[in-house]
């Protein structure tokens, strides 16, 4: 085979049962190029940070490229091969280092799974904020390259916030450190310069991350709306009056629908909103909030209102929210699922757009949001099997974002840019924004070696959807 | 104006113009020809921190951008906002203010310090630290690079990871990658009650003990400084106390009673001999978080030579017991939650200022943490890096430089390792 000497070095490096080349193998990865067009020569997967120096040192002198992974939950293609080489799965550095409560942090393995964390922190009363909805699955390692963000960012900030450190491999394999365990440290904060650079510049093979105190009490509101836009309007009002609850999310009336049918949430069948707000901190604020909330939902005529006191009745209110991705498979074959976000004011105006894309196009549109901060997912229900129907969703998907960047918002709020999003990337900066945003390419001196063909426009469209598989990866209960 | 170009000199060298940009259009249309002449430029906020650096390479014109002092749009509903980068910090709080909010940014000499030169250094002052530092209220930058370039990322909403990150290359950056014009904030709602416990202990270890027992405690301070008594005469505070501990809490009437009450009794248990409340608006209160800020910059207050140190909070007694046996006057701020801690020399002559500061390096680096000496005099400079060692990720730092300014043009050589 063209690649046995390059195998064969890995397998020095790593060992003979990580070095994963066999097609039948690969699979294994959902590297089966029935989806993800391209196909890795191999998937490696190292134990050390001088493992994962040395793999990167042989993938240079072969003249590879190099596609750090984790769990592969990723939404916008980060951890598929787009143009081979090979794969670094991080899978096998799950160490949680440390944990110092005192100065509230943790030193993890870039393989760490984000719920994990902060179960293993919990005992100090203290917890990982970035929760992505599919942090069950999900790494410490992939959020950092996506700078992920979860429901309950709103009030706690997304991974960057979050993250004071990381040890990097960097493309000559040599180690280095970016920031540290202290909040401040000399030079450019190239740590934040990495945290959110979709494994294009470095891989994170330790991460010093921010613990923070978990909240004392908590309270959940779910209003229901007879219309979307009534929703629309209490959340902008919510924001506007001076409270930042920890959550605001709401689903529209075809996920109610979804949902509704899946886990028996009790939403009446004319709903054409749910809303659902948490407000957590200290008690005494929690309570205050929490009425003052309920105050500003009652002014948007909602059919109904409900509240959790306890973790038992909050897990009921979130179910349908959480259940809502899962059950799109009984409205349409396929999804696919957009993350633009939007100033919060612009919400009522979107989302009757976005409805109108769904009418002319004629393609159903579900709509789940991170509210709160404006972040949406429309999910376009489409049947990949019926000829014209991916195209036409794809070209709904351009559509919708580029509303969204009209509006003043963004192209992903949480899901990055990837392959799928790389050809939008002119309805947001110029080409000069993109030139200097390239140039960081060659202060990290990666040759393009890390995940090359990402995040930047090639001119040619290739955007595939292979989201499905990344959630299925992201287990039961996942949800966006 | 009339600003004589002398007030641009830094480190010793003045320099041949000053620019004036009105509008970002004119910043980058003035950089692209300060470009061609090859100029070496300063950017130049309030100037309120040029003392900080490695003394410039070359120095051929300074970029005055406090004629940049628009507020380009507030969107309260939103909380969110859009500013110029010679705004000062003082007129962006009081018209946000006026809506209710804030932005979790704060800098000594408030009403001369611009929001550029806030970001261009990029550290945190003691306020409303728990809402991150000046990089995370951060959420879209439009920069003007050294060739004359405009080029921005971000965006104006608050969740947001379209392309890289470029803002965080400037913020911190001390205007050596680009020049800020433009900057989009995150905002956060004023907090309904605010108040402040000042106490007063009899030794350092006390002190700090109590501060982390608050930092760890229910309480959710949102400011939490720790100064000795030297500190204290020199801001003119009655009072002989060794040590004292200030606590600021917000929040609605009943979180903050309550908020109030732990911290006391958590000062009290570790010793504190007297407890003062001040609440806002009294300007006693704000008259006190000021000084605090203001320590170090301010006339009354400023030291020959000062050093940032930066380390894990429980590591801060630790180090200010090392320091003990260093000779010379001195005064001590610090913040516990952040693990900053602020040592200011004065009236020291250089060779004992060099012998503080080198001693200083050596016991945070020891500590895990780092030092940036803040102020230094000139001559001092020549034998020293101000920042302390980037270690092994200055190669990468260079490169950001041989990236986005070749010429060298920004600030030539004020940053660390002599970028
Ligand atoms: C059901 C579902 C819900 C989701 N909900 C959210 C959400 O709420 N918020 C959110 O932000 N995202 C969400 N996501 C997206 C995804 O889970 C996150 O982006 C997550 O952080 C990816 O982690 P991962 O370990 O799966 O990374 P992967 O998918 O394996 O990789 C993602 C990217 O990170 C890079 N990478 C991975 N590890 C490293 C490393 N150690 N060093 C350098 N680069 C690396 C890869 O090259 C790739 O570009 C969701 C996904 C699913 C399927």
């Amino acid at each position: 085979m063209a690649h046995e000497g390059l195998f064969q070095e890995l397998k020095v490096v790593v060992g003979e049962e990580y070095v994963v080349h066999a097609p039948e193998d690969l699979v294994v990865f959902e590297y089966d190029g029935s989806v993800d067009k391209a196909l890795p020569l191999a998937v490696v997967l190292p134990a050390t940070t001088e493992q994962v120096s040395g793999v990167v040192k042989i993938a240079r002198s072969h003249g590879v490229p190099i596609v750090p992974r984790g769990a592969g939950t990723g939404l916008s293609g980060g951890a598929i091969a787009a143009k081979g080489g090979i794969v670094v799965a991080l899978t096998r550095m799950t160490r949680i280092l440390e944990i110092d409560p005192v100065n509230r942090l943790a030193v993890v393995e870039p393989g760490v799974v984000n719920l994990e964390l902060s179960m293993a922190t919990a005992k100090y009363g203290l917890f990982f904020a970035p929760d992505p909805s599919s942090q069950k699955a999900c790494t410490i390692g992939g959020n950092v390259a996506e700078n992920s963000g979860g429901p309950h960012c709103l009030a706690y900030g997304v991974t960057t916030n979050h993250v004071l450190g990381m040890e990097v491999v960097l493309a000559d394999g040599s180690v280095a450190w970016v920031g540290g365990r202290t909040r401040e440290t000399p030079g450019y904060d190239l740590r934040g310069i990495l945290i959110g650079s979709e494994g294009t510049l470095a891989i994170t093979t330790k991460a010093v991350v921010r613990l923070v105190k978990l909240p004392e009490a908590v309270k959940t509101l779910l209003a229901i709306y007879p219309r979307l836009n009534d929703a629309s309007a209490a959340v902008s009002d919510i924001i506007a009056s001076g409270i930042v609850p920890a959550a605001i999310e709401m689903m529209d009336d075809l996920a109610i629908q979804a949902a509704e049918a899946a886990v028996h949430a009790g939403y009446p069948a004319d709903a054409g909103a749910v809303l659902l707000v948490e407000v957590d901190g200290l008690k005494e604020s929690v309570e205050v909030e929490s009425a003052l909330v309920e105050e500003v939902c009652r002014r948007h005529n909602p059919m109904e209102i409900r509240t959790a006191e306890d973790a038992a009745q909050r897990e009921r209110l979130w179910a349908g929210r959480k259940g809502a991705l899962g059950a799109l498979g009984r409205l349409a074959p396929n999804y696919y699922l957009i993350d633009g976000t939007i100033p919060r004011t612009k919400l009522v105006e979107v989302m009757a757009r976005i409805k109108e894309i769904s009418a002319e196009a004629g393609l159903p549109i579900a709509n789940v949001l991170h509210a709160g901060d404006g972040n949406l997912h429309p999910c376009i229900l489409f049947d990949e099997r019926k000829p014209g129907d991916t195209e036409r969703t794809l070209e709904i998907g351009g559509r919708i974002l580029k509303l969204c960047v009209d509006v003043g918002g963004v192209l992903t709020g949480e899901h990055g840019i990837g392959v799928e999003k790389q050809e939008y990337m002119p309805f947001m900066f110029t080409e000069d924004d993109m030139a200097s945003m390239a140039r960081l390419k060659l202060a990290f001196a990666t040759d393009d070696a890390f995940n090359p063909g990402k995040v930047f426009p090639k001119g040619a469209s290739c955007v595939d959807i292979s989201q499905m598989k990344a959630v299925a990866r992201a287990g039961a209960g996942a949800f966006v | 104006m009339t600003t004589q170009i002398s007030a641009y000199t830094v480190d010793g060298k003045t320099p041949h113009t000053v620019l004036r940009p009105s509008t970002t259009e004119d910043l980058r249309s003035m950089m692209a020809a300060a470009s061609a002449d090859k100029l070496a430029v300063v950017p130049w906020g309030g100037g309120t921190k040029m003392a900080l650096g490695n003394p410039p390479e070359r120095y051929d014109a300074a970029l005055d951008l406090q004629g940049l002092g628009r507020i380009v749009s507030h969107n309260p509903a939103d909380l969110t906002a859009t500013v110029e980068a010679g705004i000062t910090i003082a007129a962006l709080q009081d018209a946000l203010t006026k809506r209710g909010q804030f932005v979790a940014l704060g800098a000594p000499l408030a009403d001369r310090a611009t929001v550029g030169g806030t970001l261009a250094v990029g550290t945190a002052g003691p306020l409303k630290w728990q809402y991150g530092s000046p990089r995370d209220v951060v959420i879209g930058m439009t920069v003007v690079q050294a060739d004359g370039k405009a080029t921005k990322s971000g965006g104006q909403v608050v969740k947001n990871v379209s392309g890289y990150d470029m803002a965080r290359l400037h913020v911190g950056g001390l205007g050596t990658l680009g020049v800020i014009a433009q900057v989009s904030f995150k905002l956060t709602p004023l907090p309904a009650r605010e108040a402040t416990l000042l106490s007063g202990f009899a030794s350092m270890p006390q002190a700090m003990a109590a501060a982390l027992a608050v930092f760890h405690g229910g309480a959710v301070p949102l400011a939490l400084t720790t100064f000795d008594d030297d500190a204290a005469r020199r801001m003119a505070m009655p009072g002989s106390d060794a040590w004292r501990v200030a606590v600021e809490m917000g929040g609605r009437p009943l979180s903050l009673e309550r908020q109030v009450k732990e911290c006391e009794a958590a000062l009290r248990a570790h010793g504190a001999a007297r407890v003062d409340r001040l609440d806002a608006p009294d300007p006693k209160m704000s008259g006190l978080w000021r000084k605090l800020t203001d320590f170090g910059w301010d006339q009354p207050t400023r030291p020959t030579v000062s050093a940032r140190v930066s380390l894990v909070p429980s590591k801060s007694s630790e180090f200010l017991e090392a320091l003990e046996h260093v000779p010379g006057e001195r005064a001590v701020v610090s913040h516990p939650a952040h693990g900053t801690v602020l040592v200011h020399w004065y009236g020291t002559a250089d060779d004992a200022a060099a012998k503080a500061l080198s001693t200083t390096r050596e016991v945070a680096v020891r500590l895990g943490g780092s030092a940036v000496f803040e102020r230094c005099p000139v001559a001092l400079k020549a034998s020293l890096d101000v920042w302390g060692d980037a270690r092994d990720s200055l190669a990468v730092m260079r490169r950001m430089k041989e990236q986005y300014d070749p010429g060298r043009l920004l600030n030539p050589g004020r940053f660390v390792g002599g970028i």
